[in-house]
């Protein structure tokens, strides 16, 4: 069974983003556990702050008051390379846009994650192949991102998102710009890979793909007014 | 990265290209220039005066000028020349120890049906073989006891004519048949022959007249004295003041030193220009850097959120601009020696500098090309720095939500 070690930690966190003279809290005061091996959906109308709980979760911005502990370690001491390689090594990125680099094959996006850690050539390709079976993209490594469609631009970046063996997936919007079918294609491999042991933490204002979660946090006006667990 | 910004980057590539073209054709056609000179020089006596009528060009437009008639002290309106009398007083002086007269004048040359014009020099055919700094190719110098036999210049012995000329050939100028006993080891269109045949040849020459006096000093070590003793002597003679001297003694040392140095400021000017030129490369180079930074923020965003360092965002930034001055050196390299073979011949060769350059030719050394590369990779490094530092210090966030 699965062990319910906290994986990251929101202990009192605000964020207050400024704007010349004017002060815009996101979010305010928000605490929250996340479980290793959890399926999360945070949902919340537009302008709730999910996006901003996402971007400190991932460690892309810091949070203006409050502490994040990712694997124990309190992301708002850490170095800004320090920052960059936690990052790199525990999170996988999935962006609603997929956010691929439009000059680089398919192959080359997968592969890029790892070259910025120390992974040897070979064990690297091996592993861009190994990743593209999965997500069913074995014969479209050579192509460049505008030469696949949407659906298959979103495979590439899961694949990205796994290069290096993450433990957290962080997917903002995942299926927003994907018709119905390629979106539930997405989530089932989300569903596959949470299966596997990763922990899964998902945007989304879609109550339907929220039922794919296990845990439910909602946000409104840059608070949590409810966090939902179903019980397996 | 993308593909619309390739132009622009090939846009900033020529920037450099021509900056580094510049330097390099300027540098090879400058060392081929040296090496010319320093060739020529090297056998080039500094022990050589020339002695020649009129004031020197370097005290100007004063007085004592020749033919300036009026306040002259030699009390007649008759030109200034050097004559037998100069000779003779020449002759009385112990530094001195050959002496050559020389006329010079241009005439007609025939040979078979083809007709031309060249330089004709009378020279001292007893000294003129001991004091000249040419070099005999094929045959040999004149002699003392030559008369109607000519040496030519290389290039009227190969090219001038349709057919080439050698030893023994006969051609004839103005309407006297000489004989070819020698070809100099150069490409020059001149004809040499004893003086009393080319005052039959050149008939405006007056006998007795010269047009130069070539003299070889006793010792290189007393140049200076040597002049300063010629020259008192030579007052002396012709009965003028030293601020009213009607004669010039040039020393091969002396002009040689003005050439270098007309040289070498050519060289620093247009080492200017070559510098401002790869300074606009160089603009370009970081003005290309700072737009593809903005037009890269989002990717930039992109590699920050999988994993990359402020490093290794300054070390792509940077490696790029690197490249682009990589690749417009080596073009520039290219273009430079091209420009460099071809630059002296469009100027035409009108005698001088320019001149001597075409036929200099260019010299490629490999020092210039690893300094000219170098350069153009650090001009690239440089400009790179400030952008890719800006790219490098970029909030992920903030790079993330750029459109
Ligand atoms: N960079 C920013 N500067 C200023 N205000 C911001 C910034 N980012 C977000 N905000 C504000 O913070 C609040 C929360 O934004 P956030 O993007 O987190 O919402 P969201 O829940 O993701 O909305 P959506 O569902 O539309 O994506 C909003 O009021 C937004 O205007
Ligand atoms: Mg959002």
């Amino acid at each position: 069974m699965r062990q319910n070690s906290t994986i990251l930690r929101l202990q009192n966190v605000s964020k207050i983003y400024q704007m010349g003279e004017v002060e815009v809290p996101a979010l305010k005061n928000v605490t929250v556990d996340i479980n290793k091996g959890d399926f999360v959906a945070i949902i919340g109308a537009s302008g709730s702050g999910k996006s901003t709980m996402m971007n400190l979760i991932g460690c892309l911005d810091l949070p203006t008051e409050g502490n994040i502990l990712l694997k124990d370690q309190n992301i708002t001491r850490l170095s800004e390379s320090d920052l960059a390689s936690l990052r790199g090594k525990t999170i996988g990125f999935i962006f609603q846009q997929y956010n691929l680099i439009p000059s680089i094959t398919a192959f080359e996006n997968v592969l890029l994650p790892m070259e910025f850690q120390e992974i040897g050539d070979n064990e690297a390709n091996q592993r861009v192949k190994k990743i593209l079976e999965i997500v069913g993209l074995t014969d479209k490594g050579h192509h460049l991102p505008t030469q696949l469609s949407g659906g298959q631009q979103q495979r590439v970046s899961i694949a990205r998102s796994l290069a290096t063996d993450p433990e957290i997936i962080l997917a903002d919007e995942p299926t927003g710009a994907l018709d119905s079918v390629t979106g539930k294609q997405v989530m089932e491999m989300l569903t596959n890979l949470w299966k596997e042991g990763k922990t899964i933490i998902m945007v989304t204002h879609d109550l339907n793909l929220a039922k794919y979660a296990h845990t439910t946090i909602e946000l409104k006006d840059g608070q949590i007014i409810k966090i939902n667990k179903r019980l397996r | 990265m993308v593909l619309h910004a390739k132009i622009r980057s090939w846009l900033t590539i020529l920037g450099i290209v021509i900056g580094v073209a510049a330097v390099i054709s300027i540098v090879s056609m400058g060392e081929a220039l040296q090496q010319d000179m320093t060739s020529q020089l090297g056998d080039l006596g500094g022990d050589i005066l020339t002695l020649t009528a009129g004031a020197s060009k370097a005290q100007g437009f004063g007085p004592g000028r020749d033919k300036s008639g009026g306040g002259s002290a030699t009390a007649s309106e008759e030109e200034v020349v050097v004559d037998k009398t100069d000779l003779q007083v020449l002759k009385g002086i112990s530094d001195i120890k050959l002496l050559d007269t020389q006329i010079k004048g241009s005439a007609d040359v025939y040979y078979v049906a083809e007709k031309g014009s060249v330089n004709v020099n009378g020279v001292d055919p007893a000294t003129w073989s001991q004091i000249t700094t040419s070099e005999i190719a094929e045959g040999r110098m004149l002699g003392p006891s030559d008369s109607n036999v000519v040496v030519v210049g290389g290039k009227i012995a190969n090219g001038f004519f349709d057919k080439n000329l050698g030893v023994n050939q006969l051609i004839t100028i103005e309407d006297k048949l000489f004989r070819i006993i020698g070809v100099l080891d150069d490409t020059s269109t001149s004809i040499y022959m004893p003086i009393n045949a080319a005052y039959e040849i050149l008939e405006d020459k007056e006998k007795g007249v010269y047009d130069s006096i070539v003299i070889q000093i006793k010792d290189e070590d007393q140049l200076e004295q040597a002049i300063d003793n010629i020259e008192s002597k030579l007052l002396i003679s012709r009965h003028v003041t030293s601020d009213k001297k009607d004669f010039t003694i040039n020393s091969n040392a002396q002009s040689n030193e003005a050439r270098a140095e007309m040289m070498g400021s050519m060289t620093t000017f247009l080492t200017a220009i070559a510098a401002v030129a790869l300074l606009v490369g160089a603009v370009g180079i970081a003005n290309t850097m700072f737009t593809s930074v903005l037009e890269k923020t989002k990717e930039i965003g992109i590699m920050k959120a999988i994993g990359a360092r402020n490093n290794d965002i300054m070390t792509i930034f940077l490696l790029n601009a690197a490249l682009i001055g990589l690749i417009g050196g080596l073009l520039g390299v290219v273009f430079g020696f091209m420009l460099s073979g071809v630059l002296p011949a469009l100027m035409g060769d009108s005698g001088g500098i320019m001149g001597r350059m075409t036929s200099a030719g260019s010299v490629i050394s490999l020092s210039s090309v690893f300094l000219a590369l170098g350069m153009s990779v650090f001009i690239g490094i440089i400009s790179g720095v400030v952008p890719a530092y800006q790219a490098s210090r970029l909030k992920p966030v903030d790079a993330l939500r750029y459109e």
